[in-house]
Protein backbone atom coordinates (compact mmCIF):
# COMPACT_ATOMS: atom_id res chain seq x y z
CA UNK A 1 0.00 0.00 0.00
CA UNK A 2 3.00 2.18 0.83
CA UNK A 3 3.58 2.10 -2.84
CA UNK A 4 0.40 3.91 -3.97
CA UNK A 5 0.54 7.73 -3.84
CA UNK A 6 -0.61 9.28 -0.72
CA UNK A 7 -1.37 6.04 1.37
CA UNK A 8 -1.70 6.07 5.01
CA UNK A 9 -1.17 3.56 7.30
CA UNK A 10 -4.06 3.47 10.26
CA UNK A 11 -1.47 4.82 12.37
CA UNK A 12 -0.92 7.87 10.41
CA UNK A 13 -4.95 8.36 9.76
CA UNK A 14 -4.83 8.08 13.83
CA UNK A 15 -2.08 10.53 14.27
CA UNK A 16 -3.85 13.35 11.51
CA UNK A 17 -7.89 12.90 12.81
CA UNK A 18 -8.55 15.00 15.62
CA UNK A 19 -11.70 11.92 16.54
CA UNK A 20 -9.63 9.12 18.88
CA UNK A 21 -10.98 5.74 19.85
CA UNK A 22 -14.16 4.46 20.23
CA UNK A 23 -14.85 7.01 17.30
CA UNK A 24 -12.08 6.63 14.15
CA UNK A 25 -14.06 5.39 11.13
CA UNK A 26 -11.28 4.76 8.80
CA UNK A 27 -8.76 1.86 8.80
CA UNK A 28 -6.33 2.80 5.88
CA UNK A 29 -5.98 5.69 2.81
CA UNK A 30 -5.72 3.80 -0.60
CA UNK A 31 -5.19 6.75 -2.53
CA UNK A 32 -4.90 10.62 -1.95
CA UNK A 33 -4.75 13.58 -4.36
CA UNK A 34 -4.13 16.92 -2.46
CA UNK A 35 -7.10 18.73 -3.45
CA UNK A 36 -8.81 16.46 -5.13
CA UNK A 37 -9.74 13.39 -4.06
CA UNK A 38 -9.32 10.40 -1.37
CA UNK A 39 -9.93 6.74 -1.05
CA UNK A 40 -10.08 4.85 2.20
CA UNK A 41 -11.32 1.39 3.54
CA UNK A 42 -13.10 0.93 6.50
CA UNK A 43 -13.40 -2.81 7.80
CA UNK A 44 -16.85 -3.17 9.42
CA UNK A 45 -16.80 -6.24 12.34
CA UNK A 46 -19.59 -7.89 14.45
CA UNK A 47 -17.15 -6.42 17.48
CA UNK A 48 -17.93 -2.65 16.86
CA UNK A 49 -19.41 -1.01 19.80
CA UNK A 50 -22.39 0.26 17.96
CA UNK A 51 -23.45 -2.61 16.81
CA UNK A 52 -23.95 -3.94 20.60
CA UNK A 53 -26.99 -0.70 20.62
CA UNK A 54 -27.96 -0.85 16.73
CA UNK A 55 -29.55 -3.45 17.18
CA UNK A 56 -28.89 -5.77 19.93
CA UNK A 57 -31.28 -8.18 17.63
CA UNK A 58 -29.63 -7.17 14.30
CA UNK A 59 -26.52 -5.73 13.87
CA UNK A 60 -26.68 -3.01 10.90
CA UNK A 61 -24.12 -0.01 10.94
CA UNK A 62 -25.88 3.08 11.29
CA UNK A 63 -25.95 5.52 8.35
CA UNK A 64 -24.96 8.33 10.22
CA UNK A 65 -22.17 6.97 11.09
CA UNK A 66 -21.20 6.14 7.46
CA UNK A 67 -21.38 10.24 6.98
CA UNK A 68 -19.37 10.48 9.33
CA UNK A 69 -16.80 8.03 7.79
CA UNK A 70 -17.13 10.27 4.43
CA UNK A 71 -16.07 13.39 6.86
CA UNK A 72 -13.34 11.72 8.35
CA UNK A 73 -11.92 10.85 4.81
CA UNK A 74 -12.81 14.75 3.53
CA UNK A 75 -10.61 15.95 7.39
CA UNK A 76 -7.92 13.35 6.35
CA UNK A 77 -8.02 15.06 2.44
CA UNK A 78 -8.47 18.42 3.65
CA UNK A 79 -5.44 18.37 6.12
CA UNK A 80 -3.32 16.77 3.55
CA UNK A 81 -4.13 19.75 1.06
CA UNK A 82 -2.12 22.51 2.57
CA UNK A 83 -5.03 24.67 2.63
CA UNK A 84 -6.41 23.99 6.26
CA UNK A 85 -4.01 25.97 9.13
CA UNK A 86 -2.28 24.02 12.09
CA UNK A 87 -3.79 25.43 14.71
CA UNK A 88 -4.57 22.97 16.99
CA UNK A 89 -7.82 25.17 18.05
CA UNK A 90 -9.57 25.38 14.83
CA UNK A 91 -12.52 22.65 14.18
CA UNK A 92 -13.71 20.92 11.26
CA UNK A 93 -17.35 21.61 11.14
CA UNK A 94 -19.94 19.02 9.00
CA UNK A 95 -21.82 21.73 8.05
CA UNK A 96 -24.44 20.36 5.67
CA UNK A 97 -25.24 16.63 3.55
CA UNK A 98 -27.74 15.69 0.97
CA UNK A 99 -27.27 11.78 1.03
CA UNK A 100 -29.30 8.49 0.11
CA UNK A 101 -28.70 5.71 2.34
CA UNK A 102 -28.55 2.92 -0.44
CA UNK A 103 -28.09 -0.45 0.72
CA UNK A 104 -27.39 -1.76 4.37
CA UNK A 105 -24.28 -2.38 6.11
CA UNK A 106 -23.21 -5.41 7.64
CA UNK A 107 -20.60 -6.97 10.33
CA UNK A 108 -18.14 -8.72 7.86
CA UNK A 109 -18.25 -5.74 4.64
CA UNK A 110 -15.40 -3.52 3.27
CA UNK A 111 -16.82 0.11 2.80
CA UNK A 112 -14.54 1.62 0.13
CA UNK A 113 -15.05 5.28 1.12
CA UNK A 114 -14.08 7.99 -1.76
CA UNK A 115 -14.53 11.71 -1.55
CA UNK A 116 -13.90 13.98 -4.61
CA UNK A 117 -13.65 17.86 -4.04
CA UNK A 118 -15.62 20.73 -5.72
CA UNK A 119 -14.56 23.00 -3.66
CA UNK A 120 -12.10 24.24 -1.63
CA UNK A 121 -11.10 27.05 0.11
CA UNK A 122 -9.44 28.46 3.03
CA UNK A 123 -12.39 28.11 5.36
CA UNK A 124 -14.43 25.66 3.86
CA UNK A 125 -14.79 22.65 1.78
CA UNK A 126 -17.45 20.71 -1.11
CA UNK A 127 -17.60 17.58 -1.76
CA UNK A 128 -19.09 14.57 -2.88
CA UNK A 129 -19.15 11.07 -1.16
CA UNK A 130 -19.74 7.51 -2.59
CA UNK A 131 -19.43 4.58 -0.42
CA UNK A 132 -19.51 0.99 -2.14
CA UNK A 133 -19.57 -2.37 -0.58
CA UNK A 134 -18.49 -5.43 -2.88
CA UNK A 135 -18.44 -2.51 -6.09
CA UNK A 136 -22.00 -1.93 -4.94
CA UNK A 137 -22.72 1.60 -4.00
CA UNK A 138 -24.55 2.01 -0.84
CA UNK A 139 -24.29 5.31 0.38
CA UNK A 140 -23.90 8.82 -1.80
CA UNK A 141 -23.88 12.32 -0.37
CA UNK A 142 -22.83 15.70 -1.17
CA UNK A 143 -21.37 16.98 2.27
CA UNK A 144 -20.07 20.53 2.88
CA UNK A 145 -17.87 21.20 5.86
CA UNK A 146 -16.49 24.91 7.15
CA UNK A 147 -13.74 25.70 9.42
CA UNK A 148 -13.59 27.32 12.68
CA UNK A 149 -12.49 28.60 15.91
CA UNK A 150 -12.99 26.52 18.69
CA UNK A 151 -14.29 29.76 21.02
CA UNK A 152 -15.90 30.96 18.46
CA UNK A 153 -18.69 27.81 19.08
CA UNK A 154 -18.72 28.04 22.61
CA UNK A 155 -22.37 29.81 24.14
CA UNK B 1 -25.13 35.87 -22.66
CA UNK B 2 -27.36 38.30 -21.62
CA UNK B 3 -27.70 40.21 -18.85
CA UNK B 4 -31.01 39.35 -18.43
CA UNK B 5 -30.07 35.38 -18.46
CA UNK B 6 -27.06 35.92 -16.38
CA UNK B 7 -29.69 37.43 -13.36
CA UNK B 8 -32.19 34.83 -14.58
CA UNK B 9 -29.67 31.94 -13.68
CA UNK B 10 -28.58 33.57 -10.36
CA UNK B 11 -31.93 33.77 -9.22
CA UNK B 12 -32.42 30.23 -10.35
CA UNK B 13 -29.29 29.15 -7.95
CA UNK B 14 -30.00 31.25 -5.29
CA UNK B 15 -33.14 30.42 -4.94
CA UNK B 16 -32.37 26.94 -4.94
CA UNK B 17 -29.99 26.95 -2.52
CA UNK B 18 -32.11 29.06 0.16
CA UNK B 19 -34.97 26.90 -0.65
CA UNK B 20 -36.93 29.41 -2.20
CA UNK B 21 -39.27 30.36 -4.85
CA UNK B 22 -37.38 31.76 -7.33
CA UNK B 23 -39.90 34.63 -7.56
CA UNK B 24 -39.67 35.22 -3.78
CA UNK B 25 -36.54 35.53 -3.66
CA UNK B 26 -35.97 37.88 -6.65
CA UNK B 27 -38.71 40.01 -4.31
CA UNK B 28 -36.02 40.01 -1.94
CA UNK B 29 -33.16 40.58 -4.14
CA UNK B 30 -31.53 43.31 -1.31
CA UNK B 31 -32.44 41.20 1.48
CA UNK B 32 -29.05 40.07 3.42
CA UNK B 33 -28.19 36.43 2.74
CA UNK B 34 -26.50 36.39 6.60
CA UNK B 35 -29.12 38.49 8.43
CA UNK B 36 -32.47 37.94 6.78
CA UNK B 37 -32.21 34.95 4.66
CA UNK B 38 -30.71 32.41 7.03
CA UNK B 39 -27.98 31.49 4.45
CA UNK B 40 -24.33 30.70 6.22
CA UNK B 41 -20.78 30.78 5.17
CA UNK B 42 -21.20 27.34 3.41
CA UNK B 43 -24.52 27.89 2.03
CA UNK B 44 -22.74 30.93 0.72
CA UNK B 45 -19.95 28.91 -1.09
CA UNK B 46 -22.36 26.20 -2.27
CA UNK B 47 -24.13 29.65 -4.39
CA UNK B 48 -20.77 30.24 -5.64
CA UNK B 49 -19.49 26.76 -6.48
CA UNK B 50 -22.87 26.39 -8.54
CA UNK B 51 -22.10 29.74 -9.75
CA UNK B 52 -19.10 28.32 -10.91
CA UNK B 53 -20.30 25.77 -12.54
CA UNK B 54 -22.81 26.68 -14.28
CA UNK B 55 -21.24 30.05 -16.00
CA UNK B 56 -17.78 28.16 -16.12
CA UNK B 57 -15.92 30.88 -14.51
CA UNK B 58 -13.11 30.50 -11.47
CA UNK B 59 -14.37 32.83 -8.57
CA UNK B 60 -11.42 33.97 -6.23
CA UNK B 61 -11.58 33.27 -2.68
CA UNK B 62 -11.76 36.69 -1.77
CA UNK B 63 -14.49 37.44 -3.87
CA UNK B 64 -16.73 35.21 -1.65
CA UNK B 65 -17.60 37.83 0.93
CA UNK B 66 -19.35 39.48 -1.96
CA UNK B 67 -21.92 36.70 -1.73
CA UNK B 68 -24.10 39.26 0.43
CA UNK B 69 -27.34 39.34 -1.29
CA UNK B 70 -29.15 38.33 -4.80
CA UNK B 71 -28.43 41.66 -6.49
CA UNK B 72 -24.78 41.33 -5.06
CA UNK B 73 -24.04 37.67 -6.20
CA UNK B 74 -25.69 39.07 -10.09
CA UNK B 75 -23.24 41.81 -10.03
CA UNK B 76 -20.24 39.53 -8.94
CA UNK B 77 -21.06 36.89 -11.73
CA UNK B 78 -21.49 39.92 -14.32
CA UNK B 79 -18.20 41.20 -12.94
CA UNK B 80 -16.68 38.15 -13.62
CA UNK B 81 -17.63 37.60 -16.36
CA UNK B 82 -16.65 40.88 -17.89
CA UNK B 83 -13.49 40.42 -16.35
CA UNK B 84 -13.15 37.18 -18.89
CA UNK B 85 -14.15 39.18 -21.67
CA UNK B 86 -17.61 37.36 -21.46
CA UNK B 87 -19.77 40.19 -21.25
Amino acid sequence: MDESRGAMSFEEVRATLPQKYPFIFIDRVLELEAGKRILCLKNVTGNEAFFSGHFPDFAVMPGALILEALAQATILLFKRSSVAPADPDTLFLFGGVKGRMLKPVFPGDQLRLEVTVNKLISTGALTTGVVTVDGEAVVKAELSFGLAKRDSLRK
Amino acid sequence: MTEQEIQQEVTAIVAEVTEMDKEEIWEKRDANFFKELEVDSLLALEILAMIEKKFKIQIPEERLVDITCLNATIDLTKSILAENGRL
